[in-house]
């Protein structure tokens, strides 16, 4: 179907003062619990502190209002979360696009039932490692990062609330020149309005309060509208001007995000004795492999004895990441899990990005975002 | 043929490019000793893995044969290999292995002297590139006395 772009905000008061741009994801979670269309509602809520994101199976609607609020500094990965703990009810869940790209692929595989779930899409410009967040709300800010109440990337700047309501914000240019700033992975994503969910939502463009959505499948829409009917959301039409600035906004994103891929995939990529010293740091601990949303075989490769052997640690990087690469490369989403837990910070999403964007030249395929499955599945004679 | 002379493994595919090594040696074609061949069922069985296994264990070449398009005989075998061929040649040069090291082409059954002139090209190639050379990860000490034995 067409995409349609629409503004809504939650009817309910607290939802709306409490949620971010207006609470409309929140309204819709709360429909869809409240009229029993899902059993559980996947979400992020807050920690111990902001730099804290704990996945969270919201079954109940009055709890909806605790979820609220943005987290861009607690990186997580909910697709693997779904397809190995959550198959077996009806789902609604809040997706980055990266959640959505591998909520897609797993899809494809048959490991995620689509009927079952209704994925609600936020824009994203990207996140942050608590680490690094800490490290430079320190550094750039002047501020104890235990003072930090909120957090909020707006208009290319990344902006701190503290308790007693300040705001102190510094342009993420300026951070990320100096090797702070957004994750990697996340500076060369080029996919910043979730296409792949069922609505996409964020306020780019839209008026403050508001929350600018686009439809995008046929669900979705059914789901706004039937959440407006029975009193959850109030929607309206945004302007011609709302709709070119978004898209200003989106093509301004993407057009860096290309240029971070051409420096972290082609000018500043590891040579291959750099590489040589990265696997060689290896500890065999599986973690990359694990934390992986979209490799999901029971049996492994890489534990067989003709691949693994016992006695080498590092391991001979040929048949562990290469035999991870021959696997998983084409459908990377570069959602960046595995070079997030590599306890040795080996740089594998480059790697896997890099591999998957030579895949996407060659064959057109998207991982998470093409409707098909990769070429490499086809039984297809061509 | 010395120690220190390249190795080559080929994987052949029993319906024609084994066909054609045997054709080619009924027939007394000679081709160089380097390569060793390995008969698979049919080149869609073969994963990139074992291709990467092959340079793991030593091989300064791979070499593999199949079927020419549309004579494979499980259907469809060698255009999925195809497709996987591609993956391997864009996967080789981010490990420091050069593209040219591997090598894969479709051979009949009747094709001996194919074969025998692949081969010849291929050891060629891989003799004018010289043994492959790599930095294989150390066995620190500490995982030394870990490792099961």
């Amino acid at each position: 179907m067409e995409s349609q772009f629409l503004l809504a905000k939650a009817k309910d008061e607290e939802l709306a003062e409490k949620g971010e741009c207006g609470g409309a994801v929140s309204a819709l979670f709360k429909y869809l619990l409240d009229q029993q269309l899902v059993d559980g509602v996947l979400t992020l809520t807050r920690g111990d502190d902001v730099y804290d994101g704990i996945p969270t199976l919201v079954e109940n609607s009055e709890d909806i209002v605790e979820t609220c609020g943005s987290l861009h500094c607690a990186p997580t990965m909910f697709g693997d979360l779904i397809s190995k703990h959550l198959n077996d009810i009806r789902l609604a869940v809040s997706v980055k696009p990266c959640d959505a790209m591998a909520i897609k692929e797993l899809e494809k595989r048959h490991q995620i039932n689509p009927d079952a779930i209704y994925k609600i899409g936020l824009n994203c410009g990207g996140t942050v490692m608590p680490i690094t967040a800490r490290k430079m709300i320190e550094m750039f800010y002047d501020v104890d990062p235990a003072d930090v109440v909120a957090e909020e990337i707006d208009k290319g700047k990344f902006i701190i609330e503290l308790a007693d309501g300040t705001h102190k914000s510094v342009e993420i240019d300026e951070l990320e020149e100096k090797g702070f700033g957004r994750r990697s992975n996340c500076q060369r994503c080029e996919l910043k309005i979730p296409r792949n969910a069922d609505l996409a939502c964020g306020n780019w463009g839209a008026e403050p309060g508001w929350t600018f959505i686009e439809v995008v499948t046929e669900k979705g829409k059914n789901l706004v509208e039937n959440a407006r009917q029975n009193g959850y959301i109030e929607v309206k039409t945004p302007s011609e001007k709302a709709i070119a600035i978004r898209e200003k906004i989106e093509s301004v994103m993407i057009k860096l995000a290309r240029k971070f891929q051409d420096k972290y995939l082609e000018e500043d990529y590891p040579a291959p004795e750099n590489w040589d010293e990265y696997w060689n740091r290896c500890i065999k601990c599986y973690a990359c492999r694990d934390v992986c949303p979209l490799c999901f075989c029971k049996e492994c490769d890489l534990e067989k004895d003709f691949y693994a052997d016992e006695n080498e640690i590092a391991p001979d990087p040929l048949t562990f990441q290469g035999v991870r690469l021959s696997h998983m490369c084409f459908s990377c989403v570069n959602c960046g899990q595995c070079e997030d837990v590599c306890p040795m910070e080996i740089p594998l999403a480059r790697i896997f990005h890099r591999m998957q964007k030579k895949y996407r030249d060659d064959t057109g395929f998207i991982a998470g975002v093409s409707e098909e499955l990769p070429p490499l599945y086809s039984p297809e004679k061509e | 043929m010395s120690e220190e002379d390249v190795k080559i493994v080929g994987f052949c595919c029993n319906w024609c490019c084994y066909g054609g090594a045997d054709s080619a040696g009924t027939a007394r074609m000679q081709y160089p000793p380097n390569v060793r061949i390995l008969r698979v069922m049919c080149s869609g069985r073969i994963n990139p893995s074992m291709v990467l296994k092959a340079f793991k264990e030593g091989a300064d070449g791979v070499f593999v044969g199949g079927c020419h398009m549309g004579d494979c005989h499980y259907d469809a075998g060698n255009y999925k290999w195809n497709r996987r061929a591609k993956l391997v040649e864009e996967l080789l040069p981010e490990f420091g292995i050069e593209k040219e090291r591997f090598r894969f082409e479709w051979i009949s059954a009747s094709e001996g002297e194919k074969f025998q002139k692949t081969m010849q090209e291929f050891s060629a190639t891989i003799k004018s590139i010289g043994p492959l050379k790599r930095s294989t990860p150390k066995i620190t000490s500490q995982a030394k006395a870990t490792a099961k034995t």
